[in-house]
Formats: structure tokens, C-alpha cells, sequence
């Protein structure tokens, strides 16, 4: 079994959180405590999806080919891989934060970054699902503008990381 | 019954299973190849997961969220740009958890500019997810996309300002209620209010909900501090 190494910039990340947390425990530890039981209130109903995704990538992994997820998301099919992943990330309602280890997979495998970026923008920039609650709270002419020109700013930002980065 | 509705609450993650104990049984080698090839997945986001974890703890209890807020009128110009930004980016919860509190910010005086601002870096560029996303996608990717991403942000707050205006926001509904209620369509299930105030809150099905109780004494405060405390502004208490 091949296993993540802890690479400079993850131990990094560590550091600066424990150090972080001590600094804020040793202010007040009562206060510090007592968030981190809202953060596992708000994680903990994500865990089902996120193992669910994160056993998913296993299987895609294992029976897609990497030459296929080339052919479909690759460089040669770019300009309609991207906005199909983008009409994918507006519909879905899921937390960025499973997605982000799925579409890390699929880049590793040769999936172009193009519409790696349009479907992650769009997923948590454009809401299909949550359009009748934005309309409720912020009135049907601003959930309209915001959704569409976040979705046309989804493709820019796509496309432009296409060639620079 | 019970395992019933834990299938149903956990779709994804009851398929996914199901699909390796087919496997397991018909082509027993590729089960094992795709268990081992999630376990390097599983693996990276246990190494992020405690990081991801104590930075939003640490955002929830920590960002001065009212100096922020009162930080952006209508009048606050590139200041309050830059504060309604703050604001987004480190706050937790998802999106649908940020209407509530664009509402109450409209009613405190925020511009639409500002609103747009709040609502798009709630989205695409908290924070803990920044972390994540360096993580699973490379550090180089995050700052790219957190360059375009803020800089098309704000280009979308100048033009849907200029589209959209207060009027067109819907009215504000006359809450005539002394009783609490909760509104479940916002609520992100994270417990702080029953943790608060356990004896009018309580947790059911990942969601809190309020009992029907007459509230006075000493509970008036408990239950406007849990209101204040709810990261999607989702308790309704006149």
C-alpha cells in the first residue's frame, strides 16, 4: 500500500495550528474548548459523505483508466469537459471539502486543471439547490445576477488558470 | 428500522459499500486494489483533517465577527469592502448558512456590494478550506485560484451593485413572536445553542430544534446568547 508523505508544507500547516491553538488555549481555555465542540458538530455530519467519497475515488480509480479520464477530461476535450463540469459543480450540494480530495484525484490521473477549477468554483459559488432560499432571503433579481455572473466569473477564472498556471 | 434510516441519511456512503461487497465477492483482486488505492485518500485528509478541524474551531470562537460587522455600512467605502472580505473568509459553515446573516447585514445598513462580497468569499475562499484545497491540489493551484477568484469577486459586487438595487430586496417579515423558534432550513446542526442553553434547545435528526416554552428570568439572556452564537444566524427570537 503506498502511503501520503508528510511533505514540508502539511508539516508546516501543523505547526503553525498548534501553535495557533496554544496560544488561544492559553488565553482562554474555556472558550477555545468549548468552539471546538461547534466545529464537530458542523464535521461530524459530514463524515458518511466524506468516507463515502473518499472510498468512491478507490473505485474510479481502480476501474476507469487513466487514458479514459484523459480522453474525457484532458487537454483534447477541454473547452466542453469544462463547461459540462461546470453545469455539474452549480447543481451539486456538496461541502467543498469532500470534493477537494475527488478532483485532486482525477488531476494526479491526467484530468486537465481547466475544468477542475470551473467544477470547484461553480460548486460552491453557484447554487441550483439553494437558488429558492437565496431568492427568499435576498430577493429573485439579486439571487439571479449573483448565480449567472458567478457562473460566466467560474469559466474566466478556468480558463485563465488554464494558461497560466 | 434504525439501520433503514441510517441507509437513507448516509445515501453515498451505503452505495459505495454495497458496491465493495459485491466486489468482494465477484472479483475479490479489484475490491482490494480500489480499498487501496482509497486508503492513500484516507490517509491524506487524516493528515489535513485536525488541521481543517482546529482552524475552524479557532475562526468560530476567535474573529471578532461584531467589530467586523460593524465595520461595513452604507457608506464605508474600501474599508468596508475589506471587511466584508474578512468576514467571508473566515467563517464556517456552508453557503446556504450565509443568507441569514446577509439578511440581518442589510437590516444593520450593508451596501449590495458588500453582500456580494460576504456571500462569494463564503463561499469559494474560506480559510480552513484554503488548507484543504493546497493540500489535495498543490499550494500553487490555492493561490492561483485565490488570486482570480478574489479579483472577480469584487469585479461582481461592482456590477450587481450597479444592477440590483434595496428595493428590489424582498420586505422584512413582521416577526410578532415571543417564542423561539428555529429555522430549519438554515440550521447547520452544530449544537451550540443546546450547548448554551440546553433547556430550550435540543438536537434531533443533525438539527437543533427549540421547546415550546415561555421564556423569562434568567433564560431570556441563555437563549439571546445562543442566537447570537448560531454561525447561521438561524434562531429566531424577537
Amino acid at each position: 500500500m503506498k502511503l501520503p508523505k508528510l511533505d514540508i508544507f502539511t508539516l508546516s500547516l501543523w505547526i503553525i495550528t498548534i501553535g495557533l491553538f496554544l496560544f488561544f488555549l492559553f488565553k482562554d481555555k474555556k472558550k477555545t474548548l468549548n468552539s471546538t465542540k461547534v466545529a464537530k458538530g458542523m464535521m461530524g455530519g459530514l463524515l458518511g459523505d466524506l468516507m463515502g467519497i473518499l472510498f468512491l475515488i478507490g473505485l474510479i480509480l481502480t476501474f476507469v483508466p487513466p487514458e479514459t479520464i484523459k480522453t474525457l477530461l484532458g487537454k483534447s476535450n477541454v473547452y466542453l469537459a469544462t463547461i459540462i463540469s461546470a453545469f455539474a459543480g452549480s447543481v451539486t450540494l456538496i461541502p467543498a471539502f469532500i470534493a477537494f480530495p475527488l478532483v485532486g484525484s482525477l488531476v494526479k490521473v491526467g484530468a486537465s486543471i481547466v475544468p477542475a477549477v470551473a467544477f470547484l468554483t461553480t460548486l460552491t459559488m453557484v447554487g441550483f439547490v439553494t437558488f429558492p432560499l437565496e431568492k427568499k432571503e435576498l430577493g429573485f433579481k439579486f439571487a439571479l445576477w449573483r448565480n449567472s455572473l458567478s457562473f460566466v466569473f467560474a469559466l474566466i477564472i478556468a480558463f485563465v488558470m488554464g494558461v497560466v498556471a | 428500522m434504525k439501520i433503514l434510516e441510517k441507509i437513507k441519511k448516509n445515501k453515498l456512503l451505503s452505495a459505495v459499500i454495497f458496491t465493495y461487497i459485491v466486489l468482494l465477492i465477484t472479483m475479490p483482486d479489484k475490491a482490494i486494489a480500489a480499498i487501496n488505492n482509497s486508503m492513500y485518500y484516507v490517509f491524506e485528509m487524516l493528515l489535513i483533517m485536525p488541521v481543517i478541524f482546529i482552524l475552524t474551531s479557532l475562526t468560530e470562537a476567535w474573529v471578532p465577527k461584531e467589530v467586523i460587522i460593524n465595520g461595513f455600512g452604507e457608506k464605508s467605502g474600501f474599508k468596508g469592502n475589506i471587511f466584508a472580505f474578512l468576514l467571508g473568509s473566515f467563517s464556517a459553515g456552508p453557503i446556504y448558512a450565509a443568507f441569514p446573516v446577509c439578511r440581518m447585514l442589510l437590516k444593520k445598513g450593508a451596501s449590495i456590494a458588500n453582500i456580494v462580497i460576504v456571500l462569494s468569499t463564503w463561499a469559494v475562499i474560506k480559510v480552513p478550506m484554503l488548507a484543504n484545497e493546497a493540500k489535495f491540489l498543490g499550494p500553487k493551484f490555492m493561490a492561483t485560484r485565490w488570486v482570480f477568484t478574489t479579483i472577480s469577486i469584487f469585479i461582481m459586487a461592482y456590477f450587481i451593485a450597479k444592477a440590483v438595487k434595496k428595493e428590489d430586496m424582498p420586505e422584512e417579515e413582521e416577526t410578532n413572536q415571543s417564542e423561539v423558534s428555529v429555522n430549519q432550513d438554515y440550521c447547520i446542526g452544530c449544537g451550540v445553542c443546546a450547548s448554551i442553553c440546553p433547556k430550550i434547545f435540543y438536537m434531533e435528526d443533525k438539527k437543533a430544534l427549540a421547546r415550546n416554552e415561555v421564556i423569562a428570568g434568567p433564560m431570556v439572556e441563555k437563549v439571546n446568547k445562543a442566537a447570537k452564537a448560531c454561525p447561521a444566524n438561524a434562531i429566531n427570537y424577537a
